[in-house]
């Protein structure tokens, strides 16, 4: 029993590596159903979407270290609205979001024959935590004054005539960190009273669930398996769902390894006593 | 040679032969995506065997992050900060349509701003305390009335609404149970005994499920992580999904 | 000791205080206040980016010019600097004084070498939470069990495998995160906005001032 509990580790990372990459080679399925938290953003943008010339703010608040959770969900929120007619505006509030934020709207636009300029803005970052979000809130073109291409805001037709946070119909942050919390909700959702949703990692999800419950947040999208949520809703399943299968069995191998370990320290703890 | 030396000969060996095989069967290219793809797989193994233990691959591969990361950044702050917005506005570059006063109301920052990067002397440093007088002041004076907004009043009236007699309300009136007695347990200033003792046990079995679901939650963060650099190395690298 | 010390108080106390009524005051004048202010903030955030490379760069050059253990990663790390900065000034042919090329090689550097490293960094968490998961999660007493259940329950139930094996899992799932969760949470939540609430007024008032660094000089 000692040495049950006192295995190597390096026997303990093997079987997650190989319960995470089996799965990803066999080709099988859960049913994945749709949560709460994920159908409110999904019916947010819905709303959006049957409202008269659309436009919602993307925030990318996330880095490269998290690409693998934030990435499957900003390409799900780009294809929803951009299936929709949602023109967008993108900015970064995180220094190494700009790249990935890139990416993505290239990839999402080109699949959907979308126009820069027209249907969709990239304004890049800007440092400052959560000052930006103040600026935006008084002057949007004094907080993004160019795109990342260096064109004047007002001289780009889906930006010229937003003036502040309150023209867009809704904003939607995709976070890695705490910049839901304690950026958006009180530097702009409290005193600007505009519409928001957001996307973060699973770290960052429990968190969040009292500001659902006050509707300082209308919806959220928790880490990978939210993704594939999201995925799931607007029909076109992609790397978040397929990770589904992985996530499941190699959650089920640390549970099984959380209940083995305390089953051996029970029973060693029986034999010491005896 | 030590076991490890030999190891480490054998993984540099087997990488070779595997990129090898991969350029061989048409799978990978002379490309700059395929040299991109087989540098971020080197990478990705390397930091990895920091797994068996440290060594000089990880080493190697941590201190080209590290480099490569800090230049990154400076790309970034550069043209979307710096250059666009304080030097092309001062100076009124191109099609800016900056007004005088605001290129005069520019240069206060831009004066803070090189303020704090007397801190890089030991003799003038103290010049940067008055830019960081100014952070910490205007962020204190932005915070206190937003998060009493926001969080206090907010957080408060979403906890004390109306109790129904069904379902619903039960949950309102234990989340009204959990959040009081949470503050209870946090509330150092009174003996945690008798009734104070018991409703801060009431709120150590709330905080205790709320770390269990965070901790779950964090393990579920990073094996997505882990699901997404898998699928990398078998997908995009090896070419075997 | 007045401009080391009594101004930076002074200016805080005054910026602070600024700060906090002008968003009292509907006006616009007060609103362009805050307006100018917030700007000023994110140009001084980007000046203080300076402040970090110049850390980084200083550590890794010392540790090169004293041969300290491991220098020759130090060499490593502003190698890759100075390949990745050739690569933002060279910016595609297009020079330092042009938007940032959305390809090239400061692109094909932040894709294969960030991108992948950062995340292969953070990924690697999962291994030793894992570990750390079999050796130390133990239900010594019943606090400790609450958690580990909650643990378990969520671990099972907010993955797709949880809804295949019984409903009973997504379902309690919900009801854990939106109702003791949330309560844990808020509680939280009130006690960190007072303590930040709190600091501010501090700092504001000038007791506190650990900002201002040590020494009088």
């Amino acid at each position: 029993m000692e040495r049950l509990l006192n295995i190597d580790r390096r026997i303990i990372f093997a079987f997650v590596f190989v319960g995470v990459a089996v799965p990803l080679l066999i080709d099988f399925s859960f049913p994945i159903k749709p949560t709460e938290p994920v159908q409110r953003v999904y019916d947010e943008f819905e709303r959006v979407a049957s409202e008269d010339d659309p436009v919602v703010l993307l925030a990318f608040s996330y880095g490269a270290s998290t690409v693998p959770e934030m990435q499957p969900m900003s390409l799900a929120i780009l294809r929803h609205a951009f299936s929709r007619d949602i023109k967008v505006v993108a900015i970064c509030l995180w220094p190494e979001a700009p790249g990935l934020a890139q990416a993505a709207l290239d990839q999402v636009a080109g699949e959907y024959g979308k126009e820069y300029g027209t249907d969709y803005a990239f304004l890049g970052y800007k440092p400052g935590l959560w000052a930006p979000i103040i600026n935006m809130g008084q002057d949007f073109h004094d907080a993004w004054p160019r795109d990342t291409q260096g064109t004047l805001v007002g001289d780009i037709p889906v930006t010229a005539n937003i003036r502040n946070l309150n023209d867009f119909n809704l904003v939607f942050d995709f976070a890695a960190g705490d910049s839901i919390e304690f950026w958006w909700i009180p530097f702009g959702v409290e005193k600007y009273k505009f519409a928001f949703s957001g996307g973060c990692t699973a770290v960052m999800a429990p968190d969040l669930y009292p500001f659902l419950q006050s509707n300082q947040l209308r919806g959220m999208i928790g880490g990978l398996a939210g993704a594939a949520e999201y995925e799931k809703l607007v029909e076109i399943p992609g790397s978040a769902t397929a990770g589904m299968r992985a996530q499941s069995i190699a959650h089920l191998i640390i549970v099984a390894f959380i209940l083995i370990g305390n089953a051996a320290y029970f029973a060693s703890r029986r034999r010491g006593a005896a | 040679m030590t076991r490890d030396s030999m190891l480490f000969l054998g993984f540099i060996g087997i990488f070779v032969i595997l990129n090898a095989i991969l350029l061989v069967g048409g799978y990978l290219d002379m490309s700059w995506t395929s040299l991109g793809v087989i540098t971020a797989a080197g990478l990705t193994v390397s930091l990895y065997s920091f797994l068996y233990r440290d060594n000089p691959l990880f080493k190697l591969a941590e201190h080209i992050f590290v480099g490569v990361a800090a230049a990154y950044i400076f790309g970034i702050y550069w043209y979307q900060s710096l250059y666009g917005e304080v030097v092309v506005r001062i100076f009124g570059i191109g099609d800016d349509p900056a007004t005088m006063t605001q290129r005069l109301l520019l240069l206060v920052p831009s004066v803070l701003g090189l303020l704090i990067l007397t801190r890089m002397s030991v003799k003038i440093g103290w010049l940067s305390r008055i830019s960081f007088a100014f952070v910490v002041g205007v962020g204190a004076g932005f915070t206190i009335p937003r998060y009493i907004s926001a969080f206090l009043l907010s957080q408060i009236e979403a906890t004390i609404r109306p109790i129904t007699m069904d379902v619903d309300g039960l949950n309102l009136l234990l989340i009204l149970i959990g959040v009081v007695s949470v503050l209870v347990y946090f509330f150092f200033s009174v003996e945690h005994r008798g009734v104070v003792g018991g409703i801060s046990k009431v709120g150590i079995w709330f905080l205790m499920i709320s770390f269990g679901a965070s901790f779950g939650y964090t393990i579920m963060a990073r094996l997505s992580l882990l699901i997404g650099r898998i699928r990398f190395l078998l997908d995009d690298w090896l070419h075997v999904m | 000791m007045f401009l080391t010390r009594t101004l930076p108080t002074l200016l805080a106390f005054a910026f602070g205080a600024v700060a906090v009524l002008i968003y009292y005051i509907p006006h616009g004048v007060a609103q362009e206040i805050e307006r100018e202010l917030s700007l000023w903030l994110r140009i001084l955030y980007a000046f203080a980016y300076f402040l970090g490379l110049y850390s980084i760069l200083n550590l890794h050059w010392t540790r090169i010019q004293r041969r300290q253990g491991g220098w020759a990663y130090s060499g490593v790390a502003i190698a890759s600097f100075l390949v990745m900065f050739l690569f933002v000034v060279y910016n595609d042919g297009a020079g330092p004084f042009a938007p940032q090329a959305s390809a090239g090689g400061y692109q094909w550097m932040f894709t294969y070498i960030h991108v992948a490293c950062s995340s292969t960094m953070f990924s690697m968490l999962a291994f030793y939470i894992a570990s750390a998961a079999y050796r130390t999660f133990r239900a010594r007493s019943s606090d400790a069990a609450i958690l580990l259940v909650a643990a378990i329950i969520l671990m099972v139930g907010r993955v797709p495998i949880g809804h295949a094996i019984s409903d009973f899992f997504p379902e309690a799932v919900a009801w854990l995160m939106e109702v003791p969760n949330l309560a844990a949470k808020r509680g939280i939540i009130l006690g960190v906005s007072l303590g930040a609430i709190a600091t501010s007024l501090r700092i504001i008032f000038g007791i506190e001032r650990s900002y201002l660094g040590g020494g009088d000089e």
